[in-house]
């Protein structure tokens, strides 16, 4: 109740005109920032961030939370038209959302993901104001073993991405891990497979991957066949909105969508890439035809994108509440949070109560903004397919490179590009996926952080895993997703013998 | 196709031993409690080299299987795909001495004139969009591109 009054009070600023201004403009920057292919949330409202330097805290973070949500929905649409994730979140949307746009059905893709962010981020803002404070004490018992177990099932996700190979996905999975040992050792500070090269010290960065991987990768992909006309291919865009048929399965999948991102968003050491990576395998099996998934499913698009948006919302609760940033652009929010005299953590709701109830009251807002921005516009968003390919290779590459250098202001990040570019390339023609690299790499240091803390904290002993019930039973899950997607990878030969067997 | 994996499969498996090897440069253990810079790394290398042992001991029994005939790029693919590696490494080198907007500039000449065969006005004023535009767009915004000898 007390929770609610609060929040009336929050309407009350967030509802004021010069806040509403705020909210929309940054919805629109946004957005902007996320159809520009390169740049990710998390580059996005970085580089927007001297934008609100000059507005009081309130209007500040109502921006850029505004910016923050509308990135994640301008990276939808690039993944859907051009094949290009602004961030890992999205990755799962290139899946069935490029393969719908080849079929002319982009604008049903990009409406669905409009529907399914809208309906996901107000729920879970909606249930952001009903379990904050309960949570948050909950999740205050969590330490580095539960955090671990938690990351285990994240990683074992990696088995349901396998795609047409388990060994594939296993290999890319390591691969990505690897990656992420590049640079300095986060608990006694040794180098690491940086070879003497003092800017691999910082580490192999998330953007040069993922926009080498996936910006530069399918351009030399595209290159074998011509540069004209490749983008034709892609189709016309007609309704957006799904088809009668479409709508009882767009609908479930949002609602699953909805729960898991929320849910997912709570926990902070998650993030938004798993939340998305999750919904879709949740709906590759529950579906009653998984293997057409990849092919351009509507609920391949539905589920993740509300899963996505869920998660967007939920995440700032343990930002708000436990001042723990459960992604790298909460993580950017968090620096803007301090820049702004705030301190995030379980004393910020006592002591700028208003500040926090006008930012959720206006996450409701932003969803309406969003929505109403982003419907009418999804046509002239999908206009972007009308672009000449070889003009957009042109500015696709230097969007690549402005996202690469920008984050660090590092040429030698254009460089990792360029090389996970060719490896990218590579990995295409041979089918090994792609996506199991990006989320292990996101991962790979947090889960290695928390593993030697956990056996510092047991003075060496694998025991605290197990005798911990929260951390026994995230490790549990793991080991169900491990076996069943183990089992289902066997050769049907083999399982059909086991059953003979049992009989 | 079953050839080209065992050669995948192969190269990974050196990666695999390469990964060891740089790990055992370094600690197992820390100098605290449990494991060390090491260790995590060691045991990933160990997972490379028997997935891709278990991949190729799968893929030799298959070698006579074909490679499909589009598996590789005719000729003009693989020049326009060189050429663009060629761009963008020459764009690395580059950048630093002279500067974002002249870089791209070339760079996006090059790709549309020589390799898109457009126009020379359209390629002009797109490269000149893709070069100067956006330095000055990114730079409104507060993102410094790099800025060559000639202070541009």
């Amino acid at each position: 109740m007390e929770s609610l009054q609060q929040l009336m009070a929050g309407f009350a600023v967030a509802l004021t005109v010069k806040n509403l201004l705020f909210a929309t403009a940054g919805c629109i920057l946004g957005t902007l920032i996320g159809v520009l292919p390169g740049l990710g949330p998390a580059a996005g409202t970085a580089l927007l961030i001297p934008i609100t330097f000059r507005l009081e805290p309130t209007s500040a973070i109502i921006m850029l939370a505004a910016i923050y949500y509308g990135a994640m929905y301008g990276g939808t649409i690039t993944s859907v038209l051009i094949n290009v994730p602004g961030e890992a979140a999205s990755v799962v949307t290139c899946m069935d959302g490029y393969e719908m746009a080849k079929k002319g059905r982009a604008g049903a893709a990009l409406g669905i993901a409009a529907i399914g962010s809208f309906f996901g981020g107000t729920v879970a803002t909606f249930g952001l104001v009903l379990v904050a404070l309960p949570l948050s004490r909950f999740a205050l018992t969590f330490g580095p073993p539960e955090y671990f177990a938690l990351l285990c099932v994240g990683l074992s996700l990696v088995m349901g991405l396998a795609g047409k190979s388990l060994t594939r996905a296993l290999i890319m999975g390591i691969v990505g891990l690897i990656f992420s040992m590049v640079g300095v050792d986060p608990v006694e500070g040794a180098p690491r497979f940086t070879f003497g090269i003092t800017k691999l010290m910082d580490g192999v960065g998330f953007v040069p991957v993922v926009m080498g991987f996936f910006g530069i990768g399918e351009i030399l992909l595209n290159a074998e066949k011509s540069l004209a006309g490749v983008m034709a291919e892609s189709g016309k865009v007609s309704s957006f909105f799904p088809r009668r048929d479409e709508w009882r399965i767009c609908a479930t999948s949002i609602l699953r969508g909805t729960g898991l991102g929320f849910f997912l968003g709570l926990i902070p050491g998650t993030n938004s890439a798993v939340a998305a990576f999750m919904s879709y395998v949740v709906e590759k099996k529950v579906s009653k035809h998984p293997e057409k998934f990849g092919t351009g499913v509507i609920e391949g698009v539905a589920g993740p994108e509300t899963a996505n948006n869920a998660y967007a919302n939920a995440a700032l609760i343990p930002l708000f509440t436990l001042g723990l940033p459960g992604s790298p652009t909460i993580a950017i929010l968090m620096g803007a949070l301090i820049m702004n005299g705030l301190m995030p953590g379980p004393l910020l709701f006592q002591q700028h109560a208003d500040f926090v109830w006008a930012v959720i009251a206006s996450l409701y807002i932003g969803n309406v903004i969003l929505l109403i921005l982003n419907l009418p516009l999804v046509g002239w968003w999908a206009k972007l397919l009308k672009i000449p390919y070889q003009t957009l290779v042109v500015l696709i590459l230097v969007f690549c490179m402005i996202g690469a250098y920008s984050l660090n202001n590092s040429i030698f990040d254009i460089g990792v590009m360029i090389f996970c570019g060719i490896l990218g390339y590579g990995f295409k023609k041979l089918d090994f996926p792609m996506a199991p690299a990006i989320l292990t790499l996101i991962l790979g240091p947090m889960m290695e952080q928390h593993l030697r803390e956990s056996l510092s904290l047991s003075q060496g002993s694998y025991a605290i895993f197990f005798t911990r019930p929260i951390s026994l039973f995230f490790l549990a899950v793991t080991a169900a997703i491990l076996a069943t997607s183990a089992w289902q990878a066997l050769p049907s030969s083999i399982r059909e013998g086991s059953k003979d067997a049992q009989v | 196709m079953s050839r080209v994996h065992l050669v995948a499969w192969t190269i990974l498996l050196g990666f695999g031993g390469f990964v060891i090897y740089e790990s055992l440069q370094l600690n197992y253990y820390g100098s605290d409690f449990g494991p060390g810079p090491g260790f995590f790394s060691f045991w990933l290398g160990v997972l490379v080299i028997l997935v891709s042992l278990w991949e190729v001991t799968r893929t030799l029994p298959r070698l006579h299987e074909a490679v499909p005939a589009d598996f590789f790029p005719d000729g003009a693919g693989v020049r326009r795909i060189l050429a663009l590696i060629g761009a963008l490494v020459a764009a690395l080198l580059l950048m630093g001495t002279l500067g974002y907007s002249i870089t791209i500039l070339l760079f996006s000449v090059f790709l549309l004139r020589v390799l898109a065969t457009q126009p020379w006005w359209l390629t002009l004023v797109l490269s000149l969009g893709a070069s100067f535009g956006t330095f000055f767009f990114f730079r409104a915004l507060q993102v410094y591109l790099p800025v060559g000898f000639l202070g541009i």
